[in-house]
């Protein structure tokens, strides 16, 4: 049943189906060959309901009204302006730029989708203008925003600390090192990335300029301001926080600014649906795929086949990896988190790892899975909001996929990694 | 790409069906615009509430809820009608033009079939959950209400994937959808 | 046969627990297997209680709370200081209690549900920031709880402002002092962390986390008879299971949260100290009555008759 699923949704990916086709077609599938007929395929409907349930999702709307609002009117342009006035005469200095961007925005806002569409849609022109390659920008912007999985608040740190009875706030701290490694990496690829390809860079502003560009992105700078603050300041939730976004960008461009009229604010929330919806639709049709795997009890199987109880805390490790890796290519990764770590537990226990570093280890896989094809909700993101063919949204990712496999790699060797900052604190 | 400007809701239809379907395009597209707006309006209102009033609003969690789903499910006509719907197409852009309209016919008639299997499965499954009178807590309203859009949505996507079979057999071109052509270079917002 | 068995916790948890007991004790004693899905496998509460009455599932542990949407006299449970506050009372009451045993059986059999077991799974505490003795105490302080009209009514009567959050931003709203409180049993607290981002656990005795096992109807009425005795008895040992594992598992919770913070304020109000939060009570059992009219006021009834026989003892 698993090959014939899996080769059905290849064969009709490849053939240019619309993605939602491949993962229902799946699921028709598995339904049929666990029921023998079609009579319980009605909850393949229940399971639609179920994915795009979580009060979480709105965010994503929200962060793409509030991103195209101020990208069509001033905020964006400002605040990049004054970014450029800085980092501008250095080489590589705006795809660091971005990639920081979109770390810090993940890690407040806590919605990875949200971020490729916030930092990406204002930041991709700018760095095509300088000179980087389409497939390089959306590569980085995908993958950059997956570290906010490791920054908390991390929505995949608190179920995995819920399901393996964890220390929520030791998997956040533990969270931070690897995460700004794999910063720091993509910062240094972007230099050399830079660097070889001879993107152009500017000439240094003096003082006087950029004292000029702070004071004209003065009011933009609110949006960081409202995030942060509202947030740790106890005012709203990181998914309320995207809503306030909306009010702040209507308030500057409409109000403020006067950069649009009225109509256009209907105009944008209905190509914000219209995005929202090609992507949700994949969420819906991935949760009854996932629905039946996890009802077919397929991932035990195939882990029951793998032999698992005589593996070194190493080995296990290892196991783990690849496990969530494969499993966040093809399903959401929360549902991975919530099937896989009941089915490991017993092993982890036995080998006697430490399931903060057990956890940290699972996140980055789920950070990994999510910006790797086939299926990642990143990707889709990406693609609907940039209007660009799968293949060349994904063309960019392997140097990434390298890296983010590397920092995995380094994590398992080297635990320190994520546990040297939870040891200082606690 | 002066086709789409000039036929936003031109509709490939004849006659009083082409009505239908254009004024279910706006519909859609209404749907998609206030669905988004009353979304951030519902949301901001909740945090005021709570943090000036001390007052949390028990039903916004709810009426997001029912947006989600009448966005997702509006969208995804919507998008089909604009050929926005996610795909792969490395294979299928490198085939000739030829090749690429039967595939695309290929690909447009079984989608709309699957559209319409899943038309009737939601169809079952809203009159399961309507038998079982489930309310919503806050709202007090029939769960069931929430997923009228489901069912129209999915039969409106199932419509258009079907015409865009149709277009295809039609013509000599290569249609994403009944108003849009083939090639990523050629589309714009499809704003009105 | 292979029966599947989905529940609403993880799997080290109090409804993980029975569920494993019962499988232990079927798979024991005949050829039959049963599969176990633990919370978020297969859905949330509401789907998986689909799934139960459909026959895609032959077993569910749904707390009658949660199912508020679908049987609105279920929300009798949300009626605060209506089950007894000691371990033996409250084990006199699930074994005896004609509400439990014969009101509710009939009520789930009107959905397609065989009801198979009720039992407690904990005292439910409330976690908040700063000490509270009094509704006073409460004044200003927002608790989240879930969307449902008793419990907001019941932490309205109680001084506090009820304040609905998605369960996933629960921790973080905690940390970010978007909200101040919140209520779950005690074992929950201990796993679900709550301990790390609030400074004190109140034991106010108002309630005590109830859920109930059921089978989908159809399935089980087609069993023969030795099969429908074997689940009973299964469920009985499983029930027995629980009530010991209850026994000393508060006590346990307490401890682990001690050691991971050992500045973890632990107040029990005294007899006095409640009754302020026990005259709220009538609020919400006029709220209740509101809700589910004759039915709902015959069921409480019979839950107060229970609950004099299982104190009196
Ligand atoms: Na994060
Ligand atoms: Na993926």
């Amino acid at each position: 049943m698993t090959t014939i699923m899996v080769s059905a949704m290849i064969v009709l990916l490849l053939l240019g189906f619309p993605m939602m086709i491949p993962l229902i077609a799946a699921a028709f599938i598995g339904f049929y060959s666990m029921f023998g007929g079609i009579e319980q395929m009605d909850f393949m409907i229940q399971q639609f309901m179920a994915g795009i349930r979580p009060a979480s999702l709105i965010a994503v709307p929200m962060f793409i009204l509030a991103a195209d609002i101020m990208t069509r009117g001033h905020s964006a342009d400002r605040l990049i302006d004054m970014v450029m006035k800085f980092i501008g005469h250095v080489r590589g200095g705006l795809a660091i730029s971005t990639a920081t961007a979109c770390t810090l925005f993940g890690a407040v806002s806590g919605s990875t989708q949200a971020t490729v569409v916030a930092v990406g849609s204002p930041l991709r022109p700018k760095m095509l203008k300088a000179g980087y390659k389409d497939s390089f920008v959306l590569a980085l912007i995908i993958n950059a925003s997956d570290i906010a999985f490791l920054i908390p608040p991390s929505i995949g740190m608190i179920i995995y600390g819920v399901v393996s009875n964890t220390s929520i706030s030791e998997l956040f701290i533990a969270g931070i090192g690897p995460g700004l490694l794999i910063l720091a990496m993509f910062a240094a690829y972007s230099a050399i990335y830079a660097t070889i390809h001879k993107v152009p860079t500017e000439e240094k502003a003096s003082w006087p300029e950029r004292w000029q560009a702070v004071r004209r992105a003065i009011w933009p700078l609110g949006f960081p301001v409202i995030i942060v603050g509202g947030i740790y300041g106890g005012v709203f939730s990181p998914t309320e926080a995207a809503a306030v976004c909306v009010l702040y960008a209507v308030i500057l461009e409409f109000v403020v600014f006067r950069s649009l009229k009225p109509i256009e604010l209907y105009r944008i929330a209905k190509s914000t649906g219209l995005i929202t919806a090609v992507v949700f639709i994949l969420v819906a049709a991935g949760a009854a795929f996932s629905w039946i795997i996890s009802f077919a009890q397929i991932p035990q199987a195939i882990l029951a086949s793998i032999g698992l109880a005589d593996a070194s805390p190493t080995g296990v490790l290892i196991a783990i990896s690849i496990a969530f890796f494969i499993g966040c290519m093809f399903v959401d990764p929360i549902v991975v988190i919530l099937v896989l770590v009941p089915i490991f537990a017993p092993v982890v226990a036995s080998a006697g790892l430490d399931p903060v570093l057990v956890g940290v280890l699972i996140t980055l896989q789920v950070a990994i899975g999510s910006a790797t094809p086939p299926f990642g909700c990143d990707i889709f993101t990406a693609i609907a909001i940039f209007r660009r063919p799968y293949l060349e949204v994904i063309k960019g990712t392997p140097p990434f996929v390298l890296m983010l496999v590397t920092v995995a790699a380094l994590l398992i060797a080297f635990p320190p990694i994520a546990l040297f900052l939870r040891d200082l604190a606690f | 790409m002066s086709e789409l400007r000039s036929s936003r809701h031109a509709s490939a239809l004849p006659g009083p069906l082409g009505l239908i379907d254009s004024w279910l395009g706006r519909a859609e597209a209404l749907m998609l615009g206030a669905g988004v707006l009353l979304m951030a309006l519902n949301t901001v209102a909740n945090v005021i509430g709570r943090f000036l009033f001390q007052n949390s609003l028990f039903f916004t969690e709810e009426v997001n809820r029912i947006l989600i789903v009448m966005i997702t499910f509006a969208g995804i006509g919507y998008a089909a009608r604009h050929g926005r719907h996610i795909r792969m197409s490395a294979l299928f852009d490198a085939l000739p033009v030829g090749g690429r309209r039967w595939l695309m016919i290929f690909i447009a008639l079984v989608t709309s079939l699957v559209m319409f299997a899943l038309t009737w499965l939601s169809i079952r499954y809203i009159g399961s959950v309507a038998d079982s009178g489930r309310i919503l807590p806050a709202l007090q309203l029939p769960v069931w209400w929430i997923f009228l859009w489901v069912p129209l949505g999915l039969a409106v996507t199932g419509i258009q994937y079907l015409l865009t079979a149709v277009k295809n057999l039609m013509s000599d071109d290569v249609y994403l959808s009944t108003q849009v052509r083939d090639g990523y270079d050629d589309v714009k917002e499809p704003h009105e | 046969a292979t029966w599947r068995y989905a529940f609403e916790e993880a799997i080290t948890d109090v409804q993980g627990v029975y569920a494993s007991k019962f499988k232990e004790h079927i798979e024991a004693n005949s050829d039959h297997n049963i599969q176990l899905f633990p919370y978020g496998t297969l859905g949330e509460s509401a789907d998986t209680m689909e799934q139960a009455q459909a026959g895609l599932l032959q077993f569910v542990d749904q707390s009658p709370g949660f199912t508020g949407s679908l049987i609105p006299e279920a929300q009798v449970f949300f009626i605060p200081y209506l089950l007894p506050e000691t371990q033996e009372a409250l084990d006199s009451f699930f074994r005896n209690s004609k509400a439990i045993n014969e009101d509710f059986k009939s009520i789930y059999a009107q959905h397609g549900l065989e009801l198979l077991k009720m039992f407690p799974e904990g005292e439910v505490v409330i976690t908040t920031q700063k000490a509270f003795e009094a509704p006073a105490g409460l004044d200003g302080v927002k608790v989240r709880v879930m969307t449902n009209p008793l419990l907001v009514e019941s932490y309205k009567a109680f001084g506090a402002t009820p304040t609905p959050l998605p369960w996933g931003e629960v921790y973080g709203g905690l940390q970010t002092n978007i909200i101040q409180g919140q209520e779950n049993p005690l074992f929950w607290v201990e796993s679900a962390k709550m301990y790390e981002v609030t400074d004190v656990i109140t034991f106010t005795g108002h309630n005590n986390f109830t859920t109930a096992v059921m089978a989908n109807k159809r399935f089980f009425d087609g069993l023969p008879a030795e099969d429908q005795a074997l689940i009973q008895e299964a469920m009985d040992v499983a029930f027995d299971h629980i009530m010991e594992y209850q026994r000393g598992l508060s006590e346990r919770s307490l401890e682990k949260i001690l050691e991971q913070k050992p500045g973890m304020q632990i107040v029990r109000l005294t007899e006095e100290q409640r009754a302020p939060f026990r005259a709220a009570a009538a609020d919400v059992e006029a709220k209740y009555i509101e809700m589910t009219g004759d039915s709902g006021k015959a069921l409480l009834q019979q839950f107060k008759q229970d609950l004099e026989a299982a104190t009196a003892e």
